[in-house]
């Protein structure tokens, strides 16, 4: 256990130095940032447009919280960089548990996206028309944390099949992105969906977080939102099982078929 | 009775592909590399070196035979196996080019199970060791491709390990930079470490290597010390000469054994034999025509790989 976790920090350790590698402060707030708070604004201008003001807090409430997923999915893509940069045979060959060594190795991810769903959430809405008491905004924040684990195990399970299909890496993670963003409530809510779809969405991560996130803004009560919130825990928990599965399968079919390359 | 850090046997592993033949990469292999021991594995590109070299580190299943490293099988006690080694392989891959070296190694510290006192320590010495503590702090895509090999090199001994497998560690390396990391294999031999390198340059398999395999076609074709190996193939040995009359160059042409009289560009005569005794008989006719000039060379081990399977046309740099 001890092991684990002490694996588990330097993976984090070594995402957060990839992080700073990729960023300075000046172009993750002027460039990264603010793409993402364009990217809220426009789904708000499209509710201006429709001329609902309970349309534009919907689609500000859900496109806020989605940056944290949209950020958390870049997972995808930076699992396959171990794959290019030619260490997935080492880390394969190491004593440490290649699902422990993933799920530290793009952390950094999970800080990011919820600093721009933070800021997104405490900036936005002023601006936006939206009136939403500060206090219950930075509320939520815990709960959007709680939505980002869960998307990052998703989008760990969606890292290990782009692992084995490099050529469609970029696809894998962009469908899994724009799935949660069509089907979890983002911008229309889930039960505009036909029912097989609607049923889909429940077992998706961010569709019970973001109705929690809903209910504490709004008018819910607090087991709506703690039911949510629950309900999001178990939809993680069950892709950490998915993600941790993928991994062993992974490194098996791996060992088996002779896909993990020394140097590539 | 010690433990051979690698005794391989039987070995043997077929590659199937969706509508293509199958291929095989390993055909019965046996190979042994005793505790302490640098053994070298010599062949071509394709010979099946590296995927012996992935089945000893476990990120290869073979499909029959046996494989131990450090007396654990490479299939059934693969944590053990993971725990005893450290992998090199060449090129540029296998480092995170954005961190900084000590990252690099902190990182790979913690994989291998290392609390993080001895990490540090140990990452600091094995910085040292490779002359990059200097730069411990720069990102590694800054480094030259000798200053990335030495690094592999510390990341493959991050763990201590008792046996290190080298998968053609200086390909690509400019001569300086490949003559200070054989050295550097030179003082972890010294240190009782078995090592398994793999290797297609012969003058890398002769300075470093206890022994040498020579592996074609997924076989090993003989396992010998390189000196023993210049032996089996002393009856190619060559002679040079220079001021030959070409009267004595035809009679030397004559002669049982001798398979060539070349005539190069500074007049120098390089003789080529290939039977015992031969060379014996082509410098009595030089020296009895009165040529002084005379020197002989063993076989380099690149002759003998020339020779053992260099004739079905391979391409030896």
């Amino acid at each position: 256990m001890r092991n684990t976790a002490r694996v588990l920090r330097y993976a984090f350790a070594s995402a957060m130095a990839d992080l700073r590698a990729t960023y300075t402060w000046k172009s993750w707030g002027l460039a990264w940032l603010l793409r993402m708070l364009f990217q809220v604004t426009l789904f708000a201008f499209i509710g201006k447009l429709i001329g609902d003001p309970r349309v534009v807090e919907y689609l500000v409430i859900g496109n806020s919280v989605f940056i944290t997923a949209d950020v958390v999915m870049l997972v995808c893509a930076s699992t396959s960089w171990e794959r290019m940069s030619g260490t997935l045979p080492l880390l394969v060959a190491s004593p440490a548990a290649p699902f422990t060594v993933f799920t530290g190795r793009s952390a950094q991810w999970l800080l990011d996206g919820l600093a721009c769903s933070t800021i997104s959430l405490l900036v936005l809405p002023p601006f936006l028309g939206v009136q939403l008491p500060l206090g219950t905004r930075l509320a939520v924040v815990p709960l959007i944390a709680v939505i980002a684990v869960s998307v990052y195990f998703f989008g760990l399970v969606l890292g290990g099949l782009a692992l084995r299909a490099m050529a469609a890496r970029n696809l894998i993670g962009r469908v899994g992105s724009i799935g949660l963003m069509l089907l979890t409530g983002v911008q229309v809510p889930v039960s505009f969906w036909p029912t097989p779809l609607e049923s889909l969405a429940q077992l998706l991560p961010l569709t019970h977080g973001l109705g929690a996130v809903r209910a504490a803004l709004g008018n819910g009560s607090a087991s709506d939102v703690l039911r949510g919130i629950a309900l999001e825990v178990v939809v993680g928990v069950g892709w950490a099982l998915v993600a941790a599965f993928t991994y062993w399968r992974l490194t098996a079919s791996g060992r088996r078929d002779g896909t993990i390359e020394f140097g590539g | 009775m010690t433990t051979a850090a690698v005794r391989v046997r039987g070995l043997t592993r077929e590659f199937t592909r969706r509508r293509a033949q199958p291929r095989l990469a390993l055909d019965a292999v046996d190979l042994t590399v005793e505790e302490g021991e640098v053994h070298g594995l010599l062949g071509p590109n394709g010979a099946g070196k590296t995927t012996l070299c992935k089945i000893l580190s476990t990120v290869l299943l073979p499909t029959s035979g046996t494989a131990l490293v450090n007396g654990f099988d490479v299939v059934r006690e693969t944590k053990q196996v993971r725990q005893g080694i450290g992998i090199v392989f060449g090129g540029e891959r296998g480092l995170y080019t954005r961190l900084t070296a000590r990252q690099n190694l902190m990182y790979w510290s913690a994989l291998y199970q290392q609390p993080t006192r001895v990490a540090k320590a140990r990452v600091a010495e094995l910085l040292e060791r490779m002359g990059l503590l200097e730069r411990a702090d720069d990102a590694v895509e800054t480094f030259s491709r000798g200053m990335k090999q030495r690094l592999h090199l510390a990341r493959g001994l991050i763990g201590d390990p008792r046996t290190l497998l080298l998968d053609e560690p200086t390909v690509g390396m400019d001569p300086v930079a490949a003559r200070d990391f054989r050295s550097l294999v030179a003082e972890l031999r010294g240190e009782g470490r078995s090592i398994l390198i793999t290797t297609h340059d012969m003058a890398e398999a002769e300075s470093v290597c206890d022994k040498v395999s020579l592996i074609d076609g997924g076989k090993v074709i003989g396992t010998e010390s390189p000196r023993t190996i210049g032996g089996w193939m002393s009856k190619y040995e060559r002679v040079r000469a220079q001021g030959v009359p070409e009267e004595v160059r035809a009679k030397l042409r004559a002669l049982p054994g001798v398979s060539e009289v070349r005539v190069e560009d500074d007049e120098e005569v390089l003789v080529s034999v290939d039977a015992e005794g031969a060379a014996a008989r082509v410098l009595r006719t030089l020296v009895d025509a009165g040529v002084s000039a005379v020197s002989t060379s063993r076989p380099s081990l690149e002759e003998v790989y020339l020779h053992v399977i260099g004739d079905r046309g391979l391409a030896v740099r």
